[in-house]
């Protein structure tokens, strides 16, 4: 058995844990009764939930004009929550394909809650596009569909039938993904389920796992291959999404920094978002010993990292406005942060740009309650910072004439509030019926990487494994 | 061997039946009972049904079931039992007519599809305006589908019918003294002889025998009054006319607040000639001065405008009649240098120019008189001896009429082609209700008509035939391009009906009337060959010589001119913006939905104001979305218009305002008056209306939403959207130095060379250049005077839908093309600091005004061809940027990656939602009539935009196809480019290189709008050129 250098610090804290004790502690919340909080949220987020799609079923119903947009603003919050939401599941690939390849135990503890947080927010994300569209009814056109409706096929020009594929791959590879690695874990749940109903249901769910060495083996090499898959993707998708505008000819719009600077953002809203739900998960499910301050400050560290990018790119797409010498171009930046919208622009460079780099004290980043209050903040200026690129380009491109403002509506609004509804009425449902950590991994590296085995002297290591001649 | 077996049909034949043997020669053995069946109800009733009859019925009613299935029954369109000649399915015929309204005159041409007249352009070969329009005529055609209009004769506020109306007016007419007529100025000889036939005066000798009719009785009303002027002319030149102008030859035309490109008289006679003089490629070009208070079209096409209060226009024109040698006591005034300049061009422009003024003042337009006998113009560019007729109204007995209605001397008041209530106000409407029987001919309800007794609806000018005499020795013809919609009557009709002449159709009155009239020039032609050309041109005219009207200068003796300021808060000048007129447009959607010129506010009159003296008193001088505009009460003339919004006016003189009649008309069953209506504001009085009166504001509480289509008033030092230059640059001949070419630095071989942007592409040339067809269209920004015809005619043409004032607000007008109104800014245009940028968002205290028609410029390049996912909008192989509506989506990546800003998007469904059924008439079944069924009309949720009329360029296709030619320039006109007053716009081949927009792509002038973007338009603009030194403001 490896055992891990003693002076990194242990990654699951508590003399008390075993085997069992992980399977107890990650699956109380299934096998034990509904609690009350759990109740009062999903009433709360359904109710969200449901008046999102209400406000969604009256747009479709009624038309685009029931949002703020104009003849000059063609989009604005239903593509910032599209680029938002698609960055937001960036974590959850980046923590478990990524970090899986680099070999970072710290991630087993995380990426469950953060992968599933990734497929609801594509989810999300999904929707923007769609409901976006003047005729929904007619959205299959965007697939490369024969047909004969005579010689129609797609354009494969245009950088939005890019994202088709892009999200839509991106979405099935993170599904497979993620469903591949919770399958041990419902056959856990199976074996340990007493009443019929759930047991039936989690077996189905299981595929008839059995646990032997070989089906290990090879899940673990499936989980390397999708590993390998899921990285470009990580990369991939936010690169295609920024091209929807780094292709255009709004000034503003058209920047080559665009796809790497999308996807560090993409990483940068993605673990604040991690950090917003693991920090209340980790507290309300008990899971202290698994997530520890050492993960939050590891993933604290990471957004100063991609927050860090994220402030040179805001900086080189200044500058390179002013050098390039482009009338339109500096005009557009002039405008981003002295004209109308120009509280967006200073809010996002304060969220994004600013504030982050709070995370050099040590005392910060392993504060709850700040690093609580920090995620949010990152969020919102990231949300901000896709509203600054979108409206602030197109709301004064090249003729003056046109110029004019955006102002949201109701429906606007309540589209976005609803899917944060919808996302966490499926967050709280994944919490309450599926394992929310990856407990069969977390158990491989129990005795590499927990604290008792770590505190333990290497004799009664030995004496506890003793190795066979 | 043969078969000899025989069969029986039964034991009845072998036994030889006698029964059976009666039955073998009837075809069916038993007896039918057809008689009893269908002999009467009873025995039907009663009937026994055998096997054969219900296998009938079964069979009857299975085929009739399945037939009846077949088809849908068409419900509402009704074929032709014998088609008539000239009426071909999808083949539009043109009729030429004439527009008149009481305001505006022009001969026009009315486009029908299937009998329906669909859209209106100018008569190109009229020898009056050459085919010029403005935006109220474009949009006339609307208003003949107004469902709003009256269906039916009215008595009492009662349907009633015509003949019920006849007896009861015939009675009253017989048993009446006095009859009084109010009519608009009287055009039509026609129209005068029939109506006079029943309400004119019958003169008797003394021996009581009828010698004839006098129409002293008349009393023409123009609701904008011309009557100071007319009275100034009668006192000049014996003559109670307006003059004809002919700009054509001016080269130095000076107006003191007359928007004679707007508004004031007979406008279309004066734009095409207007333009012929703003050609920098001849060899002069005109000079344009405007002194005036409110920037007005006129103001905004000058070469030379000078903010001025209105009371100072009479000292102004004083000073200019005095340097010219007039004797007069002017006084003086604070634009010497500018008075001056324009004296030095006038005097170098003697007999070639120009001098009008805006004032319903006698003694001002005998100044104006003065002035132009001075130059010598009479008989040069004004002819006092070919007069118009068009404006003939007279204050003073319009004054007079309603004294002697309020003394109940009138019996009856006929009133025709006017709304005295509305523009006359409660005054008139007071003495209305004094006169015992009245009589209204109006189309549709308004306020005067509401008031009468009787309501003899008059046919819509569409319906109807009649002939009009504008100007001495012209007449143009009406004819009907549809039969009466409703159960209306012709207003000449009705009055040769009282008259006793039943029988009479007022067609053949018409060409009675002519044939006396012209009896001089038919003695060589027979009448009907005559008549025939004149109703296929719409136009006679007739070479007479006419005698000279001499002047009378003693009539400028003793008159003094004062320049004291009005008394109150401000000067306020009393004028009409460009769609909505003096009331015709104030009910018609097109016509509200098109944005004024200059402020590019739509559905609303508003309070016009300098934004500087408005920042003076907090005032919002910003239009936007969420940026309401203050409200103001204004209070003139005794009477107060209350919560009027104030909009700011670059240009407007200090210490003034303006503010548009011809808003807050009641329409139909609309809650509210779209504006408010300003005519009480005018002065009234027997020497003449006063459109210049001073007022006194007062502020109120609150705000009020305007909805503009352009928010933003600068072009941010943006030289590659606008281009202009002055005159002296332009003709020192170096390009550069006022349309430069967009270069890069590039390098090649070793060195660094300037390339013309036009030779990097990042794509594959689309083929194009030199094949087949290669659409496009140049824009003369020197002869575009911004008066949006155009507009008006492209949403006739293309369907495009109305939205209504909340949308318009919101940013979201439809309309395919636009006209981008930018004012030059008082800051550094190369300063692009921060601090520079803010300052060139604020036009300048007068700014110059440019006017840019901006459409769809069917890149060849086109940003919004490569985004869209599903290929809806795709290039023609003849260049066109096209949209396939059925394939869109609604993505609206198109136009957000439009660098132009042309793409519409179908926010809701206009033709079903019921947000849009008060505003838009494709709502109704009435108003859907106006389609053009050559445009498909757009779902919800597809992008729209010009398609260049591909309509038209597919019928002018199939024309040259069907005639074995090839296209010939100028034979197909987009509806912008058929609706240009001016010519402006030019619609052609690129490829044809004998065509005239070959000529302007190539020309010195031309540059297409941010070209270097490298998206390769096929729109070429042609440089602004204003007439000016380079030194001179």
């Amino acid at each position: 058995m490896h055992k891990e250098a003693a002076i990194r610090e242990p990654l699951i804290l508590g003399d008390d844990v075993t085997y069992s004790k992980i399977s107890d502690d990650v699956l109380a919340t299934i096998e034990g009764k509904t609690t009350k909080g759990w109740k009062i949220l999903m009433t709360i987020a359904a109710i969200v939930g449901l008046w999102g799609v209400g406000n969604i079923l009256y747009l479709i119903g009624t038309g685009i004009g029931t949002w703020g947009l104009n003849k000059t603003v063609g989009w604005a919050w239903d593509i910032t929550n599209f680029v938002w939401w698609v960055g937001i599941g960036h974590a959850g690939t980046l923590i478990s394909a990524v970090l899986l390849l680099f070999r970072q135990k710290w991630r087993m503890a995380i990426n469950r809650p953060a992968e599933a947080m990734t497929i609801f927010a594509v989810f999300m994300a999904g929707l923007f596009p769609m409901i976006h569209m003047g005729r929904i009814w007619m959205a299959y056109w965007v697939l490369p569909l024969p047909n004969e409706f005579g010689p129609m096929w797609v354009n494969f020009n245009s950088p939005l039938l890019w994202d088709v594929f892009a999200i839509s791959t991106y979405m099935s590879v993170s599904l497979v993904f993620w469903y591949i690695g919770l399958i041990p874990d419902f056959a856990t749940i199976r074996d340990r389920a007493k009443s019929p109903v759930p047991k039936l249901m989690y077996s189905l769910l299981s595929f008839g796992w059995t646990g032997n060495a070989k089906a290990w083996q090879r899940f673990e090499e499936v989980s390397l291959v999708l590993a390998g898959l899921a990285t470009p993707l990580v990369f991939s998708v936010h690169s295609i999404v920024s091209m929807d505008f780094a292709t255009s000819v709004i000034p503003g719009w058209h920047t080559t920094i665009f796809p790497p600077y999308f996807v560090a953002g993409a990483v940068f809203s993605g673990f604040a978002m991690v950090q917003t739900l693991m920090i209340i998960v980790r507290k309300v499910m008990h899971l202290e010993k698994y997530v520890t301050i050492k993960h939050i400050e590891y993933m604290n560290i990471i957004i100063i990292v991609t927050g860090s990018i994220v402030g040179v790119a805001y900086l080189t797409e200044l500058f390179i406005s002013w050098y390039s010498g482009v009338e339109y171009e500096s005009y557009a930046f002039i405008n981003r942060f002295s004209g109308p919208y120009a509280w967006a622009y200073w809010c996002m460079m304060t969220c994004n740009v600013i504030s982050p780099h709070l995370f050099w004290w040590k005392k910060l980043r392993t504060n709850l309650a700040f690093t609580f209050v920090m995620s949010i903040i990152v969020n919102i200026g990231m949300w901000f910072e896709r509203f600054v690129i979108i409206v602030t380009s197109v709301h004064r491109d090249y003729l003056p004439s046109s110029w004019s403002m955006f102002y949201p509506t109701w429906v606007d609004i309540g589209v976005f509030i609803g899917t944060l509804g919808l996302f966490s009425v499926f967050y709280l449902l994944f919490l309450r019926y599926f394992p929310v950590l990856a407990l069969n991994e977390l158990k491989t590296i129990l005795k590499s990487s927990g604290e008792k085995y770590k505190n333990m002297s290497d004799e009664d290591f030995k004496k506890l494994h003793p190795v066979k001649k | 061997m043969a078969n000899s077996k025989k069969y029986w049909k039964g034991l009845e034949q072998l036994n030889n039946d006698p029964k059976f043997l009666e039955s073998v020669n009837n075809e069916f053995p038993e007896e039918l009972p057809i008689d009893k069946f269908l002999g009467d109800n009873e025995t039907l009733e009663n009937s026994t049904t055998s096997r054969r009859d219900f296998l009938k019925y079964l069979g009857f009613g299975v085929a009739a079931a399945s037939l009846a299935a077949c088809e849908t029954p068409v419900t509402k369109a009704i074929p032709y039992i014998t088609k008539p000649e000239e009426i071909t399915p999808g083949k539009a015929n043109y009729y030429a007519s004439t527009y008149f309204d009481g305001n505006d005159f022009a001969p026009i041409l009315v486009k029908t599809r299937e009998g329906r007249p669909i859209h209106v352009t100018g008569n190109k070969e009229s020898k009056l305006t050459n085919g010029a329009i403005n935006a109220r005529v474009a949009g006339s055609v609307l208003s003949l589908y107004d469902n709003n209009r009256y269906k039916n004769p009215m008595m009492g506020g009662n349907v009633t019918d015509w003949k019920t109306i006849d007896a009861a007016i015939k009675k009253d007419l017989a048993a009446a003294k006095n009859v009084r007529v109010l009519t608009a100025s009287l055009v039509s000889p026609s129209t005068t002889h029939a109506l006079s036939k029943s309400l004119g005066v019958k003169v008797y000798d003394e021996n009581g025998n009828f010698k004839g009719i006098k129409i002293d009785n008349f009393i023409q009303l123009d609701e904008i009054s011309y009557s100071g002027m007319l009275d100034a002319n009668m006192a000049s030149f014996g003559v109670r006319a307006i003059p004809t102008y002919n700009f054509e030859k001016a080269k130095t035309i000076v107006s003191v607040g007359a928007d004679f490109m707007g508004n004031w008289l007979d406008t279309p006679m004066y734009l095409n000639d207007y333009a012929q003089t703003r050609k920098p490629d001849n060899d002069w070009m005109s000079k344009h001065f405007q002194f005036e208070a409110n920037m007005s079209l006129s103001g905004t096409n000058a070469d030379v405008r000078v903010p001025v209060k209105p009371s100072e226009y009479a000292a102004i024109l004083a000073n200019i009649y005095k340097q010219l040698g007039g004797s007069i006591d002017a006084p003086k005034t604070n634009y010497d240098a500018q008075i001056a300049n324009a004296v030095k061009s006038l005097k170098a422009a003697k007999g070639a120019s120009i001098v009008v003024a805006g004032n319903n003042d006698k003694d001002t337009q005998l100044i104006v008189n003065g002035i132009n006998q001075i130059l010598g113009n009479y008989g040069n560019t004004i002819d006092m001896n070919t007069v118009s007729k068009t404006k003939a109204g007279d204050d003073a007995k319009v004054e007079a009429l309603i004294a002697e209605m309020n003394e109940g001397k009138v019996d009856v008041l006929a009133i025709y082609g006017v709304d005295p209530v509305f523009s006359l106000g409660e005054k008139f409407k007071a003495a209305l209700g004094k006169v015992k029987s009245t009589i209204s001919f109006a189309t549709k309800a308004n306020e005067t008509s509401k008031a009468c007794k009787y309501v003899c609806p008059d046919n819509h000018l569409f319906e109807s035939w009649n002939d009009y005499n504008p100007v001495s020795n012209y007449y143009t013809i009406q004819q009907p391009t549809i039969s009466p919609l409703f159960n209306t009557r012709q207003v000449q009709e009705s009055c040769l009906v009282w008259a006793g002449n039943e029988d009479t159709s007022y067609y053949n009155f018409i060409k009675e009337t002519w044939k006396n009239t012209f009896a001089s020039e038919l003695v060589l032609t027979p009448f009907n060959d005559f008549w025939n050309k004149a109703v296929h041109d719409g136009e006679v005219k007739m070479n007479v010589e006419t005698g000279v009207a001499s002047f009378n200068s003693e009539a400028l003796a003793g008159i003094k001119v004062s320049n004291k300021p009005f008394a109150g808060d401000f000067e306020l000048e009393i004028t009409q913006n460009a769609a909505v007129g003096a009331g015709a447009g104030a009910d018609n959607p097109w016509l509200q939905e098109t944005p004024d010129p200059i402020t590019k506010i739509t559905w609303d009159n508003y309070v016009t104001m300098n934004p500087a003296e408005m920042k003076e008193r907090g005032y919002n001088t910003q239009l936007g979305q969420e940026s309401p505009a203050n409200m103001i009460s204004v209070t003139a003339n005794g009477v107060t218009i209350e919560n009027m919004p104030v909009v700011a006016q670059p240009g407007q003189a200090r210490g003034t305002m303006g503010i548009a009649v011809g808003y807050g008309k009641v329409v139909g069953s609309m809650a509210e008056p779209t504006g408010k209506n300003a005519y009480p504001l005018v002065g009234r009085s027997a020497t003449g209306a006063a459109y210049y009166v001073g007022a006194t504001i007062a502020e109120v509480s609150g705000t009020y939403p305007i909805a503009a289509t352009q928010t933003h008033q600068t072009v941010m030092g943006r030289s590659s959207v606008v281009r202009e230059t002055t005159l002296a640059t332009y003709k020192q001949g170096d390009k550069d130095a006022y349309n430069p070419e967009h270069k890069l630095v590039t390098h090649e071989k070793g060195e660094f060379i300037k390339k013309n942007i036009k030779e990097f592409d990042l794509w594959k040339e689309h083929p194009v250049e030199n094949i087949g067809h290669r659409w496009g269209m140049s824009i003369d920004m020197n002869t575009c005077i911004g008066c949006s015809a155009c507009v008006t005619a492209c949403i006739s043409e293309n369907n495009v839908p109305v939205v209504g004032k909340d949308e318009v607000r919101r940013g979201r007008e439809m309309h395919w093309m636009r006209i981008d109104r930018y004012y030059s800014t008082d800051a550094d245009t190369e300063d692009k600091s921060i601090a520079g940028y803010r300052k060139m968002e604020d036009p300048a205290d007068n700014p110059q005004v440019v006017h840019q028609p901006m459409m769809c410029q069917h890149c060849n390049h086109a940003g919004c061809e490569t985004v869209c996912p599903v290929a809806a909008t795709t290039h023609s192989n003849e260049g066109l940027n096209m949209m396939a509506y059925n394939r869109c989506i609604g993505t609206r990546y198109c136009a957000n990656n439009c660098a132009y800003k042309v793409r519409r998007f179908n926010w809701f469904n206009y033709l079903a939602y019921d947000k849009f059924t008060e505003i838009n008439p494709a709502q109704d079944d009435l108003g859907r009539m106006v389609l053009n069924p050559d445009v498909v009309v757009r779902a919800r949720g597809v992008m729209e935009k010009c398609s260049m009329c591909v309509q038209r360029i597919q019928a002018g296709k199939l024309d040259a196809k069907k005639a074995s030619t090839k296209v010939q320039d100028g034979a197909i006109q987009t509806a912008c480019s058929g609706a240009c007053p001016t010519n402006a716009i030019t619609f052609g081949d690129l490829n044809d290189t004998e065509s005239k927009i070959n000529g302007d792509m190539n020309h010195n002038r031309a540059y297409r709008v941010i070209e270097e973007v490298g998206q390769q338009p096929n729109i070429y603009y042609l440089t602004k050129v204003r007439n000016l030194e380079n030194n001179e403001a």
